[in-house]
């Protein structure tokens, strides 16, 4: 690693030394390292190396705030282990918090303190973005979204070609001509949005969701050009993007008059849109938000499509992903979907709340140099999917469906993987 | 009043002006400012980050029961030893006697608590992950407030012999508490504050709560 320049070290310092609120105080100065917290993190439990603790994380970044910050730190810092922010550290910080952390919060329930280690973790990452040391493959995926509007880079032409290919399908299936997946449309109640693995790997969930509407005879629109629903700035830790990716659906949604912005399957995205976004944009979005999930289940509780259970018989599965139910309060709402769906479902232990990640969240996926971290820890995930004896996994987030795939054929458990959308479908009764 | 009852209400006095600055320093920096939908109850969220989040399925609590358990009677000891060095300060003043049943039960608690303690810093010193997580602070704060019960549990069974030794480990923890780690009786709370706030806001805490 090159020098840090003074002004480098000046930007990263900034971050701990100008706090918006009493959060980050609180949480750098109540870890009593008690270690408890070990036995909760994945890359813990997996890799079984010291440095995956959790403290271990929150304390890279609370040592610095100690050396910088307090008294202590700066007049006998080999008290407190107040550390000096220079190549050595930054490498660690790069390392553990972008390579051995996918925010996925569980530690923090299981904390005997209460601190939030994923907020510690992100403001870490905050730290590096500022001294411009996110991993290339991470800026890379927020760069694509940046200038092209989605984080893989997809060319206006492919993607209105591949939602005409759905279209046709979709009306050949249901054997209407006005079976239509809408683009750029004006004055629709619902501007619906997707994970750009959507139309980049799996077209499939964008008919199985267009079914949907088809059915539940709604007002909706995609856009061509601001779709995406994920926002890689939450993972970076570069505020400055995250706003202009947030900030890209907000215009959207003004420009083509929507009532509603629904967040398609993604779980970080759908944190980052409807939690972070109006923190990141610094204002209150004048317009509703709500998960794709909590749109199907207000169509099953108001009668507007109709489900017929037994047409999946197959035992099913639900791994919850970590910004849904964790830190989203969906864990109900994914089950009401799933239980109104499928005659078989079975819960993975643990699940919900103290769900394990998949391991591709935090920007694993977009971090090829940690692949091997990545799948090592999916071994957990796989286990838990292996002894619920289940041959469908639904999740309604294509990052984790893309991990659940990798870590499928890895682990050689001989499941299906699908959305939440996907499985409701196959549900779905049409009545003409 | 002898010059180690002097030392220690200094001491106490720095301590408690401390302490105070850290929660006024919070207040001032304010809770977040949150510009997103809520969703659940804040107010609910923080009771029971503040209750029930503390115990229920709390893996760091069921996968770890004897460092729980002795985790808990050791701040359990800690409170009683701060509450009787009170009544001890106070009974320079107005002679109030303790009954002896109640002493021996103090007594025998805070034997266990501090035994309870010293294990805790014989497991940090013993065990690599632990070490590999501790600084001097840690085995410090540890040792002071081991010895802080086990000093207390002495200077209620002989007053009179033990007194200013007991008065000047008193007043090491306290001036310690300004600048290590034990300063967490102060964060400890406002972080169950930011957690039940957060899971609060996003309607995740009361846990089951459906829309």
């Amino acid at each position: 690693m090159e020098k840090l320049t003074k002004e480098q070290i000046d930007k990263a310092l900034k971050v701990l030394k100008m706090p918006a609120d009493s959060k980050l105080v609180t949480h750098l100065n109540a870890c009593v390292h008690c270690g408890l917290c070990a036995t909760s993190c994945m890359y813990f439990i997996a890799l079984q190396n010291d440095k995956y603790i959790p403290a271990r994380k929150v304390e890279l970044v609370a040592s610095l705030y100690r050396r910088y910050c307090t008294l202590t730190g700066k007049i006998v810092p080999k008290l407190v282990n107040a550390r000096e922010l220079d190549e050595q550290m930054a490498e660690e910080m790069i390392d553990i918090l972008f390579g051995a952390c996918t925010m996925c919060g569980r530690c923090v329930k299981h904390c005997s303190i209460g601190v939030d280690i994923a907020y510690v973790v992100r403001v870490g990452r905050q730290m590096l973005a500022a001294m411009d040391l996110v991993p290339a493959t991470l800026q890379a995926t927020v760069d694509a979204a940046l200038t092209t509007g989605n984080n893989m880079a997809i060319p206006t032409e492919e993607f209105v070609d591949t939602i005409q290919w759905m279209e046709e399908e979709l009306m050949d299936e249901m054997d209407d001509k006005n079976a239509r997946i809408p683009l750029d449309e004006k004055d629709k109640h619902f501007l619906y949005t997707l994970n750009p693995r959507e139309p980049k790997f799996f077209p499939l969930s964008i008919s199985a969701m267009a079914k949907i509407f088809y059915a539940a005879k709604e007002s909706w629109t995609l856009s061509s050009k601001m779709y995406d629903v994920t926002n890689y700035g939450l993972f970076s830790g570069n505020n400055e993007h995250a706003a202009v990716i947030a900030q890209h659906l907000y215009d959207e949604v003004k420009r083509l008059n929507a009532n509603t912005l629904v967040l398609g399957e993604c779980g970080h995205g759908s944190r980052a849109t409807r939690w972070e976004g109006p923190n990141y944009l610094g204002m209150e979005y004048d317009f509703d938000v709500i998960t794709v999930v909590e749109l199907i289940n207000d169509y099953i509780r108001s009668g507007r499509i109709k489900l017929d259970k037994s047409l999946i018989k197959e035992r099913v599965t639900m791994h919850d992903p970590c910004h849904l139910s964790r830190n989203g309060g969906l864990e109900s709402e994914l089950r009401f979907a799933l239980n109104n769906s499928v005659s078989d479902f079975v819960e993975m232990t643990p699940h919900g709340f103290d769900n394990f990640c998949c391991g591709g969240g935090g920007g694993q996926l977009a971090m090829s140099e940690y692949n091997d971290r990545r799948i090592k820890i999916g071994e957990i995930k796989a286990e838990q999917i292996r002894k619920t004896g289940a041959s469908i996994v639904v999740t309604p987030c294509h990052n984790c469906i893309d991990q659940l795939t990798q870590i499928n054929h890895t682990y050689k458990l001989n499941v299906k993987i699908k959305s939440i959308a996907e499985i409701v479908a196959d549900a779905l009764v049409i009545e003409k | 009043m002898y010059w180690y009852h002097w030392t220690t209400i200094l001491a106490l006095s720095i301590c408690l002006s401390v302490l105070f600055w850290h929660f006024i320093r919070l207040i001032r920096l304010g809770k977040p400012k949150d510009y997103s939908r809520k969703s659940g109850s804040v107010t609910e969220g923080i009771v029971y980050s503040s209750t029930k989040a503390m115990v229920d399925h709390k893996e760091s609590a069921y996968l770890h029961i004897p460092t729980y358990f002795a985790g808990m009677v050791y701040h359990i000891g800690t409170f009683v030893s701060l509450f009787l060095y009170v009544f001890f300060l106070l009974n320079i003043l107005i002679q109030i006697a303790l009954p002896q049943w109640l002493v021996w039960i103090i007594a025998a608690g805070l034997l266990v608590s501090s035994f309870c303690g010293f294990s805790l810093f014989m497991k940090r010193l013993l065990l690599k992950s632990m070490r590999s997580l501790s600084n001097l602070d840690d085995y410090l704060s540890n040792l002071l407030v081991s010895l802080f019960q086990l000093f207390t549990l002495l200077n209620l069974l002989y007053s009179s012999s033990i007194e200013p030794v007991y008065y000047i480990i008193a007043s090491l923890m306290l001036l310690y508490m300004t600048v290590g780690k034990l300063k967490h009786v102060v964060y400890f709370f406002a972080a169950r504050y930011h957690l039940g706030f957060f899971y609060g806001w996003r309607n995740v805490w009361p846990p089951h709560k459906t829309k």
